[in-house]
């Protein structure tokens, strides 16, 4: 028979087809070193690079490389705003004014000066495309009073500016060349599409490619006046969490930023693993509406929840380098409450409260996004933990996870009768804290309507307009205090953001506003 | 049912015991014996009506697409803006009015249908381009990887499928088996990821995330797929790392489409081995190879293309998962993140294309069965 020359034949053309795919496989050299790319790893939330409309984490990373503010921090230190493009700056008493020297010399990446025109019509922008960042200038005119001095005036005293002017999405751009690609200062603006593909900066990086589901790439600003960055070329992709720290360990990348608090335990030595706390604030909210709820706004209820969470669990839950939070500002910004006054559970306490309540064997529903990780934290976990936790003071938990886009819909709608979430900062400032407040975007949506708490929202003013550090930090420990007390949130933790970066990379400092600071990277 | 795929292999009791050859290999006698009956040419008005009958499906697609993605609960509005943003209702209204969901549902589906008509698939609220725009460059990546994935089982699959039926029950045929069995049980994206791990992290034979080395970049965007631009532009550097990060997704992606063309492939030609007429052209003496490929191949090829053509759809749900552990950035990739932030417009977009794909493909496949098997012009 001849079956046994086909049989031969067809084995030896199936084992040529796989010799032919094996021998694509042949292993690469790493990416040489010599030639200074730096490529980090994160899962991309990411939708522009036009600075005036980025608001999304992967974005600020790209804002910061790539354009200018006019003031910034100094590392990781956000208590004190620092001179970029400006000089100097000066808060008038009455918190109303606040009034910019500009630094001379700066150029775009294409030669041209940075003048108070740029400031003007970048920052006049930002606030009038009514964009996702549009909130950040709320009320704030921009003026030139001569070439090198910019003043910003707010109607209500205003001491958070020199705290916001340092976010990206305030990034100067070059008006003249942006105007040539549909730049205006209203909604009509139709440059973005410029600016996703080249960068009207004067930052250290340059776009060099854009691609806002796979990957970034800058190069360095060969015009940049400033100190030259170390890394000529950097590539930002996307990539799961899982998959990062394949490629860390491997060398195929040399920073990972999303890595959970499991996966970077037992990484190799050669990798350099900086946990930080980041600067998201996870809580529990209880609806203090009683169209939602008949058990939740009963205070004596939230106060048997707050004592009955077991907070050091929980902490353990997100892994080292998380932190407690006392208070609903985190601990990187002025404001934020002593760790010494981190909660702790109470569970006779909480028993206590709940007969003191009237309310018995409550069943609550708990929300919360199921599939969302914050510094790759997962919420399931968390709300289980919760659920049980609670059900040891009496309260059954009833667990309803959403994905994201839907659970958020009931959330900002004000539905929920609990809910699990995170506030991370818009800008680092405690006055972005307010909104925690009776009648204020995060309180209404736990039902608390404007005037359910005369005291505390005269403590959320008396913050507001507080001038000095000392003063201010006064006025937010006590309206955080207050809220402790009485209000219907249960701050929990603040997760730790975990980055993995290779031994040559150096001064990665993890930012609470735009993470990482590409620029401020050295190689060793 | 494992053994014996839905269509039958010619040489069933049925048309072609009234035949005495097998279909010959040129196609002259088959055109003459399907002379037309009314004028036109038969193969062209069987093309005219598959193509009508493709037109109207594709409406359907937009039709099915726009309706789910329009029943999604959540508003893409809450997905879209910042936790800020969301708290000024003159933002929220400028957003919703800038993307049309301001307008009635009705009226959202004709304007939809009256931009697709003039090749607008609409703007992405998550990149904020043309659809149409972001779809050029994700596509041809996805089209790379399963392009190969498909080379890879059409080649392995037939191959392995022929060997395992020559060599009925002996060891290679269990051993094959039971690779196709393993190819059609384990999830693809497990697979993904083991091989992620043991190719690249554990053995280092295989590189790691994208699709070229980070530190060479792209090669010049001529067709988007990255080989053959490389190969364009005389960078085989940049082409042999393409080739490199291609091979482990290619090869996760193809061991579905392997484990059941091999099946399918074994149980057909097991079919046709069993006629008359491969018997008779072995006592003519015709060599085993011209028995194989002649008579055999040829009569089970119609199950084949079934197959090969679903397979084809089952490939491009896989790249989902593939390409987000592989970080390929293709429409796998970007149809997740665009139903994660409720980008209705590319939703609509990735399923239009996917079912224009399906379509061509169930095209190319019916053509195909007319080439190789005349009766089913003759119907």
């Amino acid at each position: 028979m001849a079956t046994r020359s086909q049989t031969a034949a067809v084995l030896l053309a199936g084992a040529l087809a796989l010799a032919a795919c094996g021998s694509g496989g042949t292993p690469q050299a790493p990416a040489a070193s010599g030639s200074k790319t730096l490529v980090i790893d994160t899962s991309f939330d990411l939708k522009t690079a036009d600075p005036g409309r980025t608001y999304e984490p992967t974005g600020l990373i790209v804002g910061k490389a790539v354009y200018e503010t006019l003031l910034t921090f100094d590392g990781a230190d956000v208590t004190k705003p620092v001179p970029a493009l400006a000089e100097s700056y000066e808060l008038s008493e009455d918190g109303k004014t606040l009034t910019l020297k500009l630094k001379q010399g700066a150029t775009f990446a294409d030669g041209a000066p940075v003048t108070a025109d740029d400031v003007v019509f970048s920052l006049t922008r930002v606030r009038d495309m009514k964009g996702t960042p549009s909130f950040l200038l709320d009320g704030v005119e921009v003026a030139k009073t001569d070439d090198s001095t910019i003043t910003l005036t707010s109607q209500a005293p205003n001491p958070a500016l020199p705290f916001i002017l340092p976010n990206p999405a305030l990034g100067i751009i070059n008006s003249k060349l942006a105007q040539q690609h549909g730049a205006t200062t209203d909604a009509q603006d139709k440059a973005e599409q410029y600016l996703n593909s080249s960068s009207a900066g004067s930052g250290p990086y340059q776009i060099e490619s854009f691609n806002v589901s796979s990957q970034v790439t800058l190069k360095a600003n060969p015009k940049y006046y400033g100190p030259k960055p170390a890394y000529e070329r950097v590539v930002i992709r996307n990539v799961e969490a899982a998959t990062q720290k394949l490629n860390v360990s491997r060398g195929d990348s040399q920073i990972a930023l999303n890595l959970s608090g499991d996966q970077v335990t037992g990484m190799p030595a050669t990798l350099q693993v900086k946990k930080t706390a980041s600067a998201n604030v996870i809580f529990l909210l209880a609806n203090q509406d009683s169209a939602i709820s008949g058990t939740t706004p009963n205070a004596k209820f939230v106060e048997a929840v707050r004592k009955g969470v077991d907070y050091a669990g929980l902490l353990e839950l997100a892994g080292e380098g998380s932190t407690l939070a006392p208070g609903v500002i985190p601990s990187q910004i002025l404001g934020a409450l002593p760790a010494d006054q981190a909660p702790a559970r109470d569970l006779e306490g909480a028993k206590a409260a709940l007969a003191e309540s009237g309310l018995s064997n409550p069943t609550v529903k708990l929300e919360y996004p199921s599939e969302l990780t914050v510094n790759g934290l997962s919420f399931q976990p968390l709300a289980e933990r919760i659920q049980a936790n609670l059900k040891e003071v009496g309260i059954t938990v009833d667990l309803q996870p959403a994905p994201v886009t839907t659970a958020l819909d009931n959330y900002r709608n004000g539905k929920e009768e609990m809910g699990l979430w995170y506030w991370g900062p818009d800008y680092p400032d405690p006055s972005d804290y307010l909104v925690f407040l009776p009648g204020k975007t995060v309180g209404l949506r736990a039902g608390w309507k404007e005037g359910s708490n005369k005291e505390l929202e005269e403590a959320g003013e008396k913050a507001a307009a507080a001038i000095g550090d000392e003063a201010r930090e006064a006025a937010y420990a006590d309206v955080q205090n207050k809220l402790n007390a009485e209000g219907p949130f249960i701050p929990l933790l603040q997760p730790s953001q975990n980055i993995v970066t290779a031994a040559s990379v150096t001064g990665l400092e993890y930012h609470p506003v735009w993470t990482v600071d590409i620029a401020d990277l050295g190689v060793k | 049912m494992s053994d014996t795929p839905g269509p039958p292999p010619s040489g069933g009791a049925g048309p072609s015991s009234t035949r005495k050859e097998p279909p010959s290999g040129s196609a002259g006698p088959l055109t003459t014996r399907t002379s037309p009956r009314r004028g036109a040419h038969p193969l062209a008005r069987f093309l005219v009506r598959r193509v009508l009958l493709a037109v109207l499906m594709a409406w359907g697609i937009t039709l099915v697409t726009f309706v789910l993605t329009n029943l999604v609960p959540g508003d893409p509005v809450a997905a879209n803006l910042g936790q800020r943003a969301l708290g000024d209702p003159a933002i929220v209204a400028q957003w919703r009015a800038e993307h049309g969901l301001d307008q009635p549902l009705w009226r959202q589906y004709l304007l939809h249908l009256q931009g697709l008509l003039q090749g607008d698939l609409g703007t992405s609220q998550q990149s904020h381009r043309p659809v149409s725009q972001d779809l050029a460059e994700f596509v041809p990546a996805t089209l790379e990887l399963a392009g190969a994935a498909i080379l890879v089982s059409l080649v392995l699959g037939v191959a392995f499928g022929v060997v395992a039926a020559l060599r009925r029950d002996r060891l290679s045929d269990h051993a094959l088996r039971v690779l196709s069995l393993i190819g059609i049980s384990v999830p693809t994206f497990w697979l993904a990821l083991v091989a992620f791990y043991v190719f690249f992290y554990r053995l280092q034979l295989t590189p790691g995330s994208g699709r070229v080395d980070a530190a060479l970049g792209l090669a010049p965007a001529v067709t988007g797929m990255q080989t053959v631009d490389a190969l364009l532009a005389g960078r085989w550097d940049i082409f042999s790392s393409a080739v490199a990060h291609l091979v482990t997704p290619a090869l996760v992606l193809a061991l579905y489409t392997i484990g059941l063309l091999t099946r399918f492939t074994r149980s057909a030609v097991l079919e046709v081995l069993g006629q008359d007429y491969v018997r008779a052209a072995r006592a003519k003496g015709l060599p085993g190879r011209v028995v194989l490929f002649r008579y055999v191949l040829r009569s089970a090829l119609v199950p084949i293309i079934t197959v090969a053509g679903l397979a084809f759809g089952s490939l491009l749900s896989g790249t989902v998962l593939v390409e987000a552990i592989f970080a390929w950035p293709g429409i796998g990739q970007y149809a997740y993140k665009s139903a994660t932030t409720l980008d209705l417009p590319a939703v609509m977009g990735v399923g239009l294309v996917v079912g224009v794909v399906y379509l061509v493909i169930n095209l190319v496949v019916d053509v195909l069965y007319g080439v190789i098997d005349p009766r089913v012009r003759l119907q």
